[in-house]
């Protein structure tokens, strides 16, 4: 729902915000709609730099606390006008893009640690607080929250709840979804609820575990309640080169297996390792590179890192040695940052998902095919970062150097790529995505993905949400 | 266009979001606006279409901007997103499309006149920053080195450069460099950041060695002290000039320094960088104000310290309750 801004509708809810939040924190102007029609999807970017119009919000309403949110859904089902929640805008799926206009509602004014437990180990805080705040506030406690995904400097921890994201930690220390312990919600309706204070019990379905994923469909996480560490003693790494990607992937599978307990494991194939950890660590290998940490007591750590390491040298490879690892750990976020970071006039994608250890290998070739089927020029690169007991996720991208300069030819291609690749993960073992979400991106392929499943999904959307006034368009959830 | 030397930032900054946790303005209005990412958006809008210079919603963004520099500091690649917003504001002012309150504010800066008075081979700048807003950084000043000559009268280009206005910013520094050469000293004192900054960057006075108060003060033979405070670094010092004299002078007088809120990274001067929020853009600085408070009230900080007479002034107007000294009147305790 566009409003027309002369109508006096429009004036109407603009006032009734106002009085939730106050004037300063309802805007409408074009530099605050720019900035909240563009995330970290291609597609939106693409569209911006070949001048097409985007589509923005008819207004950003920056809430301070769970009852103004409630607020907010209440006027919004007055008026029946769609509502997308903005953290950081830094998901790479389209999620928090207003697409049919209405509220965008940024939640970084909630953006408080409101406790932290150091008997229980947790902290609570607001949802809208920027990760890399919220582990600073934790270790000037002397703690630590071991959440550090590379976009830890601009994505709030509503974000990543809303998108089940991940660290680079997450091999030891879970995905947020592990780390979570409780969160309070504001409903689509308004209500203001609360998950059960722990995440273990028996005391029916986990609600936490919905609202996990939800990307802001099902409501508004207003707070939460996470699991926070000690600062280690100890932390250290080791890197490895293989001269193929499957011995890499075999030896990394066999340090989980083994029922080690490395808090990383990250295997870049041969491609990924001659272009990215050339550039952004200055190692010119030809090869997989292979590194990994522990933390934790020294001499745990000691013993572990050898096991694992002996794990590695089974396999003929070269040991690259403590030092190599440790520069990958010292510049994990570097890759994130221009000029290092794929950007236009370059298409890019991240096809992230995940599989057992069986199906893990079959899944990076099929998708190397299906990229290179849709278009044979594409890079195809990838790395295998978040390692479970039972398998790994792969980080698989793809690059065109020179896509179509029309935009609309541009976005086709891309979209078909992306269609293609995932639907090759999905045929041999793989899901839709590991960390980064569903979003507008990916919606098409969750009906497909979850099978008739997907109609529980439904009605649970439908009940919370009688109006489909939360985000609407994702998550394969209808539109507007 | 003045902002086409900045087209690689714009490149880089306009889907970037790596440094958005040290926009200190977008952190307490959680505007997309108020990040390096935000502008460059708007910036890359006006390199497609000249008209959009035009659209008041991007220019009053543009003048928001706090420029504290510390998004650049982080940056890996050091990409000058405080230059592009400074060569737009040069744009804007170019086109005659400021706003008006900028318009009336640059007025008080554009030709003026500098008096000197006093004896002595030192030369101190008394801005009007300090002789309006933070009179005691003179006094503790003329307290710790009563033997000076004092410049004063106007500022010497800063506030119009970064407002934009490039011509008159460099008649007022050739004005000031000329009273300055006239009163024959060869070191100038410049306790006001900005200005600091600002002579230095353009190597404006180059057979005279440009302090500020902290690098002179360091040179002084000055009494112990005893305490703990809690420094409020400059932008200036800091993120532009990569000087920590006011730090060393601290620890050098014996005071132990702890550091204030989260991170070091983070500026916490209430929009110093920008020069003029203060008078300009007041409610963005209660704003900012209110998150040092915040932080000083739940970290238990005590005396805080600061480099900047424009973040004394922020701070006692917007927090009158905290305790807050300036470097100068540490050294003179
Ligand atoms: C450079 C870069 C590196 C990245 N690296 C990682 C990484 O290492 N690990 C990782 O997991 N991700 C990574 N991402 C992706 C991104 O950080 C995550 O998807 C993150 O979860 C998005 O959080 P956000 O606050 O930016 O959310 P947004 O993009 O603002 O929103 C994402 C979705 O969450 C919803 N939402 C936001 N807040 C709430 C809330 N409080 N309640 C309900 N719904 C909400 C939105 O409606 C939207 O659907 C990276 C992104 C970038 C730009
Ligand atoms: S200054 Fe650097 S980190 Fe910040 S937005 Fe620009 S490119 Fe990104």
């Amino acid at each position: 729902m566009l409003l027309n801004r002369k109508s006096y509708l429009y004036q109407m809810i603009k006032s009734e915000l106002t009085w939730i939040v106050g004037d300063d924190y309802v805007q409408s102007d074009d530099a605050e709609k720019l900035g909240h029609s563009i995330d970290y999807y291609w597609v939106p970017e693409v569209w911006h730099d070949r001048g097409q119009k985007l589509t923005g919000p008819d207004f950003i309403v920056h809430p301070k606390t769970a009852e103004e949110v409630s607020k907010i859904l209440q006027v919004a089902n007055t008026h029946k006008i769609p509502v997308t929640p903005w953290g950081g805008g830094a998901g790479s799926q389209g999620g928090a893009l207003p697409i049919y206009g209405g509220i965008a509602l940024d939640t970084k004014r909630m953006n408080k640690v409101l406790n932290i437990d150091p008997i229980s180990m947790t902290v609570t805080a607001e949802t809208g607080i920027i990760a890399q705040h919220l582990e600073w506030e934790v270790n000037k406690a002397g703690f630590s929250t071991m959440h550090f995904p590379a976009s830890i400097a601009c994505s709030t921890l509503g974000g990543f709840i809303a998108h089940r994201g991940t660290g680079v930690l997450s091999t030891k220390y879970g995905k947020i979804e592990d780390m979570i312990t409780s969160m309070e919600v504001v409903t689509p309706t308004g209500d203001i609820i609360n998950t059960l204070p722990v995440p273990r019990h028996a005391s029916g379905p986990d609600l936490a575990q919905l609202f996990l994923g939800s990307e802001g469909t099902l409501g508004v996480v207003t707070k939460a309640t996470m699991k926070i560490h000690p600062i280690p003693e100890s932390r250290k790494f080791h890197a490895f080169l293989f001269s193929n990607m499957h011995d890499g992937l075999e030896a990394g599978a066999k340090i989980m297996t083994s029922r080690l307990n490395p808090s990383v494991i990250r295997l870049y194939d041969n491609p990924e390792t001659a272009k990215l950890i050339k550039r952004v660590l200055g190692i010119d290998r030809v090869g997989s590179y292979l590194v990994f940490g522990f933390d934790g007591p020294e001499e745990v750590v000691d013993i572990q890192l050898e096991k694992a390491c002996k794990i590695c040298s089974e396999h003929g490879i070269e040991d690259l040695g403590t030092e190599s690892g440790q520069v990958w750990w010292d510049n994990r976020y570097k890759f994130y940052y221009p000029p290092y970071m794929f950007q236009l006039p370059q298409a890019f994608g991240t096809l992230d998902t995940v599989a057992d250890f069986s199906h893990i290998e079959a899944v990076y070739h099929a998708m190397h095919d299906a990229v290179k089927e849709q278009y044979p020029k594409a890079a195809y690169i990838g790395h295998f970062s978040h390692w479970y007991d039972w398998g790994c996720m792969l980080y698989a991208r793809f690059i065109i150097e020179q896509p179509p300069q029309d935009p609309e030819e541009a976005v086709a291609l891309y979209n078909r790529i992306w269609d293609a690749a995932i639907r090759a993960a999905i045929a041999n073992g793989g899901v839709i995505n590991e960390h980064h979400g569903v979003g507008l991106k990916l919606g098409r392929m969750m009906r497909d993905l979850h099978g008739p499943a997907f109609k529980v999904l439904e009605g649970i959307k439908k009940t919370l949400d009688p109006n489909n006034i939360m985000n609407p368009g994702k998550l394969g959830f209808s539109g507007y | 266009m003045n902002m086409d030397k900045h087209l690689d930032v714009i490149n880089a900054c306009r889907y970037c979001f790596m440094c958005r946790h040290l926009a200190p303005l977008a952190l307490v209005t959680g505007k997309e606006t108020d990040t390096p990412r935000g502008r460059a958006l708007i910036a890359d809008q006006i390199r497609m279409n000249k008209e959009n210079l035009k659209n008041q919603d991007y220019v009053q963004a543009l003048y928001q901007a706090d420029l504290s520099g510390a998004c650049r500091t982080h940056c890996v690649s050091s990409y000058d997103e405080v230059g592009l917003v400074l060569e737009l504001r040069k744009d804007i002012v170019d086109a005659g499309v400021q706003p008006q309150p900028v318009k009336d504010f640059a007025q008080q800066f554009i030709n003026p006149s500098f008096t000197i008075t006093g004896e002595g081979d030192v030369l101190y700048f008394n801005h009007p920053c300090i002789k309006v807003h933070a009179p005691e950084m003179k006094t503790a000043f003329d307290k710790l080195a009563p033997k000076h000559k004092t410049i004063e009268g106007n500022d010497c280009g800063t506030a119009l450069q970064i407002l934009g206005y490039q011509k008159q910013a460099d008649e007022a520094a050739e004005k000031f460099v000329k009273a300055v050469k006239e009163s024959g000293c060869k070191t100038l004192v410049v306790p006001q950041p900005a200005a600091f900054h600002f002579i230095k960057s353009k190597n404006l006075l180059p057979d005279v060695k440009v302090l500020n108060t902290a690098e002179f003060l360091l040179t002084l033979d000055i009494p112990k002290k005893s305490g703990t405070l809690w420094p409020i670094d400059s932008d200036f010092l800091k993120n532009y000039q990569k000087n920590n004299a006011p730090r060393k002078l601290l620890e050098k007088l014996g005071y132990k320094l702890k550091e204030f809120g989260i991170t070091h990274e983070e500026s916490y001067t209430c929009g110093e960088g920008s020069m003029t929020m203060v008078f300009l853009y007041p409610e963005n600085v209660a704003k900012l104000v209110e998150r040092v408070r915040e932080f000083a009230e739940r970290y238990e900080a005590g005396t805080l310290v600061v480099a900047s007479p424009y973040t004394k002034l922020a701070l006692r107007t917007y927090a009158p309750e905290l305790d807050v000294i300036s470097v100068e009147e540490a050294a003179a305790r």
